[in-house]
């Protein structure tokens, strides 16, 4: 079984956010990480391997740092990995990013393919039920089992009040939600296999795609702008008598926090 | 033809809030532009539900009843979908941010070759229409605009943010009835079973709240009160290790950091000091609110709202008070 | 009149003593082979440099018996019987000397002090060491011993030789009515036994007496090393190559050396001789396993277990493996191969350690408190071995408890074992305006603050309590701030070398970075690791503990301590501070300083007892057994003092988590000694 596995890298969740002088993200010293999410994907992805045999391909959009996030993969059992690494890339939208994937997906003939439902960073949720419609395939989303058959698959996705079992014919692809498998913590004899194993580099050329197609001017959404948000009020201690304070907190829970 | 659709989800014949919350917005967002509100009721036995909306702010109502689509599948409603917005050319269609919202849209974002902004949770109208979104789990926010090519503009919207318009009684909406050939769809996904958590409780690592008892819930009968608290929240119920320890709690439930790693939306620690073996379980809570009775608790440093206070006094209150609240949306 | 006496007496043929020994001699000496080639399965590893500081360590610990005595009653059966022996084993070699060398040496006072007198006493004081040995095994077993057949074969062996050999003496007196007989107070003893015999008789019993003895001797020293008599070889060995390396340096790990196929230790031969050598020198006496924090709560580790069971995997898999070598060695082709991979090419399936010798709850249950170690008699090294099967489980197998996989993450991302958010590092210094090194340049002492002091609000208040006393004391310090990592003394003991040398050498970059050379730690971990292991790694700094700091900062009178606390103070001596760094004293000056009285809990010092977070337990659940930190915070309270010291931060933390679930918290403070020498200070202001 070929399983592919959309990875993308991210900041550490612990990161601090704060602003460069032009407003945009500012990355300098930040943890970079394997995403929550595509971390699911891909120790599932290994663990599908591990029982049916096969191999986990790594498909990866990002520039050369993100080259020790496929390290890291490839250290928890990923056998390959292809990265399109293109300046013409910055700034691109979903949908630009989920046809660049499509090209460097479908060419690994997956049997499976596995993707974080969302990134921990943009946490737009959309790339791979994007890369589905253009790959013309099942899939299913929010996912926190995957059973595999016979040329089929049944993976149970999450509803808002529960779970349901959906039967899809492969190759599929399946979004990964917390909880569909524990990631592994690689082990260095698996670190040092990881430096040795096949790294594909490509360029949208290479995929036969038009740079001029991708980018900030093909977007569908365009980026405005970044703020941050007002900072924690820190430790707001609700005073008053305790009827009184009670009930100022749970409307500031609804109305200022809007949590419930 | 044109409009701002609310694509109104339903179930059991209800509407959960996010709805009204959409169209409470989608209202501002229509009179902007200038064009007509629509919801759009796709499901079974979902007819009667279009009074509700018109009385909620839709001008029009477009319902699609089918008993084919009592279960939501992506490939039979994306299919119908698609086919209405390809009718009516929508120039917006606001979808809730839930586990439907978040499969339909971006599937038929690609559909439409359109963009798609998720988990919308502010709208800044002006010449340009500018959506705010968060980014980085709520660390920075990104405002965002649609291509001019970009249409409709699709979005989904996360709850509890906006607010629903007034009901008006009376106020009706037209409805247009809309029918579609479902066998002309192929179907690729087949439900073969659905699980509803009725009462059991959420799983504590994926629950949006939690709350958590420590050494000052003084015995195993009090959690019985956090318990009704956290069905009144749909909450998943955690522990310190003291209270584990003391054989208050099962281990499974501890949180901390030889415990359960949560991150919920909201997470209430009662009882709790706030050692840092704990924090390391629940730190990255987006909001944090500490009842103790202690001033100098540590807990109080990491929380966003805190009451000093004794927790068997406080926690009755906070029952009625949510109860109250959840009561009335 | 020359004293003396006649040599053999009575025996004719005596010079078949020496093919006997001879025989004797092979026996043992084949015995001592085998365990020799058992215990080179292992790896290779130098420990005989420094042989002068080697050869010291025989005198002062065989000879002088120093650690052996550190339990009274054993040590003096063992100080019996050992020299006792000793001076027997001498008197034998006179007795051959005068015999057939011909060295008259036998006679005068010599041969009546020495040859009658003390070898009297030393027969007697073997005796009585046995007596005690019988006591302690059959009549009131004591904690910690097991017995076995061999253990009674060998005291009865010996209860047999010493009575035999008073026997014979006194017969000998009997009939010879030697006049020196009063020189040999017991020998004469039994002399009287024997008056009333024949001569004839007493002819007759003396002769098969004295072949009896001289056979059961022989037969003794044959069956040495099939026994745990072996340590008369193995424990001088065993002391002579001990680690001369500080307690509490780990070995570094070549993470690059591409051609290792393994890291830890999976199997037997991943060990080194040294290792395998230690279960040959283990006498069973079982002071490790009472003096073991995990044994003592419940555990299923017993550092006793694993030599022992270790030691059954030498002799049983060992011998497999010798076998395996051998075949490989000439195989059909005739090419010679060397050891690595041999046993496999044999077909030999080696068992793994962890399963075997340990289980992996044993294996993670161990606070490399250095207890064990420290309790000894003969060096056995049981620390590094566990360290040895955590690096394989974590390197090679990535196989350990599942909460470690956030700790790890949260170093590895974070610098931080909570994970939490790097950059919020040196937010407990926000207020107090404290320099950092980037902003402020390097200071004469770098104030390490260490992960605990760093990020946990309880221990953020030992900080802010070190920074008002080093300025108090007008000292020169700054910190790394947010450049600070987790020092990975945690990483490391729970065998992610990986992570610990990616954590040091980084450490060592900024600390050399900025030409720092003197550093201050309030914790232990950080202290040992910064201290022992990061020369390792090119980190080369005088590295000093604020209990140590602090002191010689009183002792100077830099500090205004006019004001005395009250009140009476019982410390928790730390592993890594103690026992890893004999840094005892220096807490207790600062105590006795501020004006405190302490109260010693029963288990101090040396014998501290864990307080269970070490070892990077503290990022483990503890499920197993009774709390370690309960027992440790119950002995703490019975000393019914008013506040429980400490130097560590896990320590504090360990320990007010069990005055907490003890409810007594309110009551009885648990504070840091930085803590209290600031409420000195600021009462003094
Ligand atoms: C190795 C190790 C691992 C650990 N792992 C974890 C872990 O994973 N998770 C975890 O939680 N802890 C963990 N701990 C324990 C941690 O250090 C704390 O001891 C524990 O979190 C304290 O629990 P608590 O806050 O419930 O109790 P306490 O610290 O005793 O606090 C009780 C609080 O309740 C308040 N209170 C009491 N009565 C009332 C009342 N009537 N009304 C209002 N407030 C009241 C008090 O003011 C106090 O602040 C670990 C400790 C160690 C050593
Ligand atoms: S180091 Fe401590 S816990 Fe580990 S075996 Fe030795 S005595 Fe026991
Ligand atoms: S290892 Fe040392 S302390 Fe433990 S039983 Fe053996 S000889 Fe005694």
């Amino acid at each position: 079984m070929r399983i592919v596995v959309c990875m993308k890298q991210t900041f550490d969740t612990e990161a601090k956010i704060a602003l460069t002088a032009d407003g945009l993200i500012d990355s300098t010293g930040v943890t970079l990480v394997v995403d929550p999410y595509s971390e699911f994907a891909v120790e599932k992805g290994i663990q599908f391997k591990e029982k049916f045999g096969g191999e986990v391909v790594i498909v990866c959009i990002g520039d050369t740092q993100a080259e020790t996030a496929i390290r890291q993969c490839m250290a928890m059992g990923a056998d390959r990995a292809v990265i399109v690494t293109d300046p013409a890339m910055d700034g691109s939208d979903q949908s630009a990013t989920a046809r660049v994937l499509a090209k460097a997906v479908i060419s690994q003939e997956p049997d499976i393919i596995l993707g974080g439902f969302k990134s921990v960073d943009s946490g737009s949720a959309q790339v791979m039920l994007r890369l589905a419609e253009i790959l013309n395939l099942p899939h299913v989303n929010v996912v926190t089992n995957i059973e595999i058959g016979e040329g089929k698959a049944i993976a149970t996705r999450e509803l808002d009040d529960g779970v349901e079992l959906v039967e899809v014919s492969l190759p599929a692809i399946f979004t990964a939600q917390q909880g569909l498998a524990e990631p592994r913590y690689p082990s260095v004899k698996g670190i040092m296999q990881a430096k040795k194993k096949e790294l594909k580099r490509l360029t949208l050329a290479d995929l036969d795609i038009d740079p001029t197609s991708v980018g900030p001017a093909n977007a569908k959404v365009k980026i405005h702008g970044l703020t941050l948000p007002a900072p924690r009020k820190g430790g707001r201690i609700i005073g008053g008598e305790i009827p009184e304070a009670t009930a100022d907190l749970v409307k500031a829970l609804r109305d200022e926090a809007k949590v419930i | 033809m044109a409009g701002v659709w609310v694509f109104a989800e339903a179930k059991d014949g209800k509407f959960r809030r996010v709805i009204l919350e959409m169209l409470g917005e989608a209202r501002k967002f229509a009179d902007h532009l200038g064009e007509e509100l629509w919801a759009v009721l796709v499901g079974s036995n979902v007819a009667e539900l279009s009074s509700l909306l018109g009385e909620h702010g839709a001008d029009k109502v477009l319902v699609m009843d089918n008993p084919n689509l009592a279960a939501y599948t992506t490939d039979v409603y994306a299919g119908v979908t698609l086919g209405l917005i390809n009718t009516y050319q929508p120039t917006a269609v606001l979808f809730a941010n839930s586990n439907m919202g978040r499969d339909l849209a971006p599937i038929l974002a690609q559909k439409l070759d359109t963009g798609l902004i998720t988990d919308l949770t502010g709208i800044t109208y002006g010449p340009e229409i500018l959506f705010k979104r968060p980014i980085y789990a709520g660390k920075a926010l990104v405002e965002l605009s649609f291509a001019a090519n970009a249409r409709p503009m699709l979005l989904t919207i996360r709850p509890k943010v906006f607010t629903p318009a007034e009901p008006q009684t009376g106020r009706q909406a037209e409805v247009i009835t809309a029918s579609a050939d479902l066998n002309a769809l192929t179907l690729r996904q087949v439900i073969k079973d659905v699980i509803r958590k009725a009462s059991t409780r959420v799983d504590l690592t994926e629950a949006d709240i939690v709350i958590s008892g420590g050494r000052g819930m003084k015995n195993p009968e009090n959690f019985k009160i956090l318990e009704e608290v956290a069905d009144i929240l749909g909450a998943a119920v955690g522990a310190s290790r003291a209270a584990v320890d003391e054989g208050w709690r099962e281990p499974q439930y501890q949180v901390g950091q030889t415990g359960k790693v949560v991150s919920p939306q909201l997470y209430i620690a009662v009882g709790i000091s706030g050692a840092i073996q704990h924090l390391a379980g629940m730190n990255s809570s987006k909001c944090i609110v500490a009842i103790n009775k202690d001033p100098e608790a540590e807990i109080f440093k990491v929380a966003d709202y805190g009451i000093v206070g004794d927790l068997f006094q406080v926690i009755p209150i906070l029952k009625q008070e949510l109860q109250q609240a959840l009561a009335s949306a | 009149m020359n004293a003396t006496r006649q040599i053999y007496w009575n025996i004719q043929g005596h010079i078949a003593i020496y093919p006997l020994f001879l025989v004797a001699i092979v026996i043992f000496a084949y015995g001592f082979y085998l365990k020799y080639r058992l215990w080179h399965v292992g790896q290779p590893v130098d420990r005989n440099d420094r042989k002068g500081a080697r050869a010291k360590s025989l005198i002062g610990f065989v000879l002088g018996h120093t650690r052996i005595l550190r339990r009274r009653q054993p040590g003096i059966m063992h100080f019996l019987i050992f020299w006792g022996m000793v001076c027997l084993f001498l008197g034998t070699i006179v007795v051959a000397l005068q015999s057939d060398v011909g060295l008259q040496i036998m006679h005068g006072p010599f041969y009546l002090y020495f040859m009658s007198l003390i070898l009297n006493i030393a027969g007697l004081a073997v005796l009585l060491g046995l007596l005690i040995a019988l006591y302690r095994r059959y009549i009131k077993p004591a904690e910690g011993l097991d017995n076995q057949p061999d253990d009674a074969v060998i005291l009865i062996l010996l209860l047999v030789i010493i009575l035999t050999g008073f026997l014979t003496q006194g017969l000998r007196i009997a009939a010879t009515h030697d006049p020196w007989a009063a020189w040999s107070p017991v020998g004469n003893l039994f002399a009287r036994l024997f008056a009333g015999l024949g001569a004839a008789t007493q002819s007759e019993v003396h002769r098969a007496l004295w072949w009896s003895h001289l056979f059961l001797a022989l037969g003794l020293i044959a069956y040495l090393p099939y026994s745990k008599l072996i340590h008369i070889g193995t424990a001088p060995l065993n002391i002579y190559f001990r680690s001369l390396e500080p307690n509490g340096a780990l070995t570094r790990l070549d993470l690059e050396d591409e051609d290792l196929e393994t890291f830890g230790a999976a199997k037997l031969t991943d060990l080194t001789w040294k290792d395998l050598m230690d279960t040959d020198a283990c006498v069973r006496c079982g002071r490790c396993q009472n003096n073991c924090p995990a044994y003592l709560t419940g555990k299923p580790l017993s550092p006793k277990a694993l030599i022992q069971d270790l030691k059954l995997q030498v002799h049983q898999q060992g011998k497999l493996i010798l076998a395996a070598r051998k075949t490989a060695a000439h195989p059909t082709t005739g090419e010679h191969e060397t050891a690595a991979g041999s046993e496999l090419d044999a077909g030999l399936d080696e068992q793994n350690l962890v399963g075997t010798v340990l289980s992996e709850d044993a294996l993670w249950s161990c606070t490399t408190c250095r207890a064990c170690m420290e309790q000894c008699p003969v060096f056995v090294e049981h620390v590094p071995k566990t360290i040895e099967m955590r690096r394989n489980q974590v390197l090679m197998e990535s196989d350990f408890p599942a909460e470690l996989n956030g700790a790890f993450k949260g170093m590895e991302n974070n610098g931080n074992p909570w994970g939490l958010g790097w950059a919020k590092r040196a937010e407990w210094a926000d207020d107090l305006g404290v320099k950092v090194v980037a902003t402020d340049g390097a200071p004469e002492y770098l104030y390490w603050v260490g992960c605990a002091g760093s990020f946990d609000n309880r221990n953020r208040k030992v900080s802010a309590a070190m920074v008002q006393i080093m300025r108090a004391a007008g000292i020169d310090f700054a910190i790394l701030g947010t450049e600070e990592k987790c020092c990975g003394d945690s990483a490391r003991r729970l065998g992610n070398e990986y992570l610990y040398q990616s954590l040091a050498e980084a450490n060592i970059e900024t600390l050399n970075g900025y030409g720092i050379k003197k550093i201050i730690t309030q914790c232990p971990h950080c202290f040992n690791t910064l201290k022992n292991e990061y020369p390792q790694f090119g980190g080369n700094f005088e590295v000093i503990h604020h209990s140590a700091f602090i002191a010689q900062l009183i002792a100077a009178g830099r500090l205004p301590l006019q004001a005395k606390l009250n009140g009476t103070i019982t410390y928790h001596d730390s592993c890594y501070l103690g026992r890893y760094n004999a840094i005892y004293q220096p807490p207790r000056q600062v105590i006795e300083a501020l004006g405190l009285k302490l109260i010693e809990m029963p288990r101090s010092q040396r014998e501290s007892f864990c307080c269970g977070a070490g070892g990077g337990r503290m990022w483990l659940e503890e499920n197993l057994g009774e709390r370690i930190n309960m027992q440790r915070t119950e002995e703490a309270l019975s000393t019914n003092a008013s506040c429980i010291g400490t130097a560590c931060p896990f320590c504090l933390t360990m320990l007010e988590d069990g005055t907490k679930r003890k409810d007594v918290a309110e009551n009885i403070k648990t504070l840091d000694l930085a803590e209290l020498v600031q409420q000195a200070i600021q009462s003094a202001q």
